[in-house]
C-alpha cells in the first residue's frame, strides 16, 4: 500500500516539475567507496525517506539515521535559536565512512553552516566521503523536497510539505569555498540544473 | 486500563497496518508500567511504559499517545507515538509520520513514513548475495543520460573513489 502510494506521488510530481528523474553520478562514486569499507558506517541527515533507508541500510553495515531537516524546522517554527540543532550530531569523533548532507547546507545561514562542515570534518574518518547537492537556478524554490533514490541511482525529488526552511540558493562556487577543508573529490551539473559534490576527508 | 479488543480497527490513532491483529492488550493512556513486560499475544501500549517489551511472535505498537522507553524484541512492530530504546524485530518495523523514535533498529523490513522524527542506527536483515551485487548498471535510456548530461565541474580524479 504505502509503496503504490508513494510511487503516485513520485510520478505526480515528476509530471509536475517535468522530470523523470536524474541518474546520480556523485551517488555511485559514493557507493562504490562505501562498498569498499569494512563494516561501513553512514550517516543520513537528510529527510526521512523510505526508499533511501532501504537503499542504504540494505548496503552498508549500520546505517545512522538523523534527519536534521525535521529538527531544523521545529526550531525555526518555535522561534529557537538554529544552532541548537547541532547538539543532536552527537556522534564521536572518526565515526563515519561517509555522511549524506543532501541540500542541508543551503537551508542555513554562513554561521551554521561553518557548524556543519566542521562537525562533519570531525565525524567522518581520514579518507571518508561527503555528499553535498544543491538546487540549481532552473529547479530552485523554496519547498523543501527530499531526494529519493530509485532503480540504478536514479534521484526522484518528492515535496516535503511538512518542512518549512529557508532556501539560501548558494552556488558552485560557494560549496567549494564552505567545504574547503576537504578534498573536492568530484562534482557535477545534472540536469535540470541540481549540483552534486562529492568531497574527502584527507 | 489493560483492555482487551478483537478488532484490528477499533483504536482510530493507530496506522493501518498489514498484520492482522487478531487479539491484543491495550495499555491505556492513564497507565505507567515499569518492569518487563511478556506477552504471547499483540500489545497496544497508548500509555507510558519503561523497561523492556518482549514478545517475539506477536506485534507491539505505540500508539499515538504511547510513551516508551524499553529494549524491545517482537515480531512486528508499529510506532506513532515515542519510543526511545533499541527494536530487535525478526519482521517488519513501521514509523508512522506521527512517530518520534531514537534508538537501534535490527528489522527483517522497515517502513517509514515521510515526517516521522527520527535519530536511529539501522540494521537491516540482508541477503547473503546483496553485498556482492554490483552497482546497478542503468537502462539504456538512464545510461545514455549518464554519459552526455552530468559531467565534471571541478574535482581530482584520482581521489574520487
Amino acid at each position: 500500500m504505502a509503496a503504490s502510494a508513494t510511487n503516485l506521488n513520485q510520478k505526480d510530481l515528476n509530471q509536475h516539475i517535468g522530470l523523470e528523474g536524474y541518474t546520480s553520478n556523485a551517488l555511485k562514486l559514493f557507493m562504490k567507496h562505501l562498498d569498499q569499507q569494512p563494516q561501513s558506517r553512514l550517516l543520513d541527515v537528510g529527510p526521512v525517506c523510505q526508499e533511501n533507508i532501504r537503499f542504504f541500510a540494505g548496503r552498508v553495515w549500520k546505517h545512522y539515521v538523523c534527519d536534521m531537516f525535521i529538527r531544523l524546522d521545529r526550531y525555526i517554527r518555535k522561534n529557537e535559536p538554529a544552532y541548537q540543532i547541532w547538539k543532536e550530531l552527537d556522534y564521536h569523533h572518526e565515526s563515519f565512512d561517509g555522511i549524506l548532507v543532501w541540500e542541508l547546507a543551503d537551508r542555513l545561514d554562513e554561521q551554521d553552516v561553518n557548524r556543519l562542515v566542521t562537525l562533519c570534518h570531525s565525524m567522518l574518518k581520514p579518507g571518508g566521503m561527503a555528499v553535498v547537492m544543491v538546487m540549481g537556478d532552473q529547479v530552485a524554490s523554496s519547498e523543501t523536497r527530499s531526494f529519493v533514490m530509485g532503480q540504478n541511482y536514479r534521484i526522484y525529488l518528492r515535496p516535503q510539505p511538512h518542512l518549512d526552511l529557508p532556501l539560501r540558493g548558494r552556488q558552485n562556487r560557494d560549496v567549494l569555498s564552505m567545504m574547503s577543508p576537504f578534498i573536492p573529490a568530484k562534482s557535477f551539473i545534472c540536469r535540470p540544473g541540481f549540483m552534486e559534490f562529492l568531497f574527502q576527508r584527507e | 486500563m489493560l483492555k482487551k479488543s478483537r478488532k484490528a480497527n477499533a483504536e482510530p490513532n493507530v496506522s493501518t497496518s498489514p498484520v492482522t491483529m487478531v487479539d491484543r492488550t491495550i495499555i491505556g493512556d492513564q497507565i505507567y508500567i515499569e518492569g518487563t513486560i511478556r506477552g504471547e499475544e499483540d500489545l497496544l501500549i497508548e500509555g507510558s511504559v519503561k523497561g523492556s517489551i518482549e514478545m517475539k511472535a506477536h506485534h507491539l505498537t505505540v500508539g499515538s499517545k504511547g510513551q516508551v522507553e524499553a529494549e524491545v524484541r517482537a515480531a512486528n512492530v508499529t510506532i506513532s507515538g515515542k519510543l526511545e530504546g533499541n527494536i530487535n524485530a525478526t519482521g517488519r518495523v513501521e514509523i508512522t509520520k506521527a512517530a518520534d523514535f531514537n534508538g537501534e533498529i535490527k528489522a527483517k523490513s522497515i517502513s517509514v513514513e515521510d515526517g516521522a522524527y527520527l535519530k536511529a542506527v539501522i540494521e537491516m536483515e540482508r541477503e547473503p548475495t546483496q553485498k556482492a551485487v554490483p552497482l546497478g548498471k542503468p537502462d539504456a535510456k538512464a545510461s545514455a543520460e549518464s554519459t552526455k548530461e552530468p559531467f565534471v565541474i571541478a574535482g581530482k580524479d584520482s581521489k574520487g573513489s
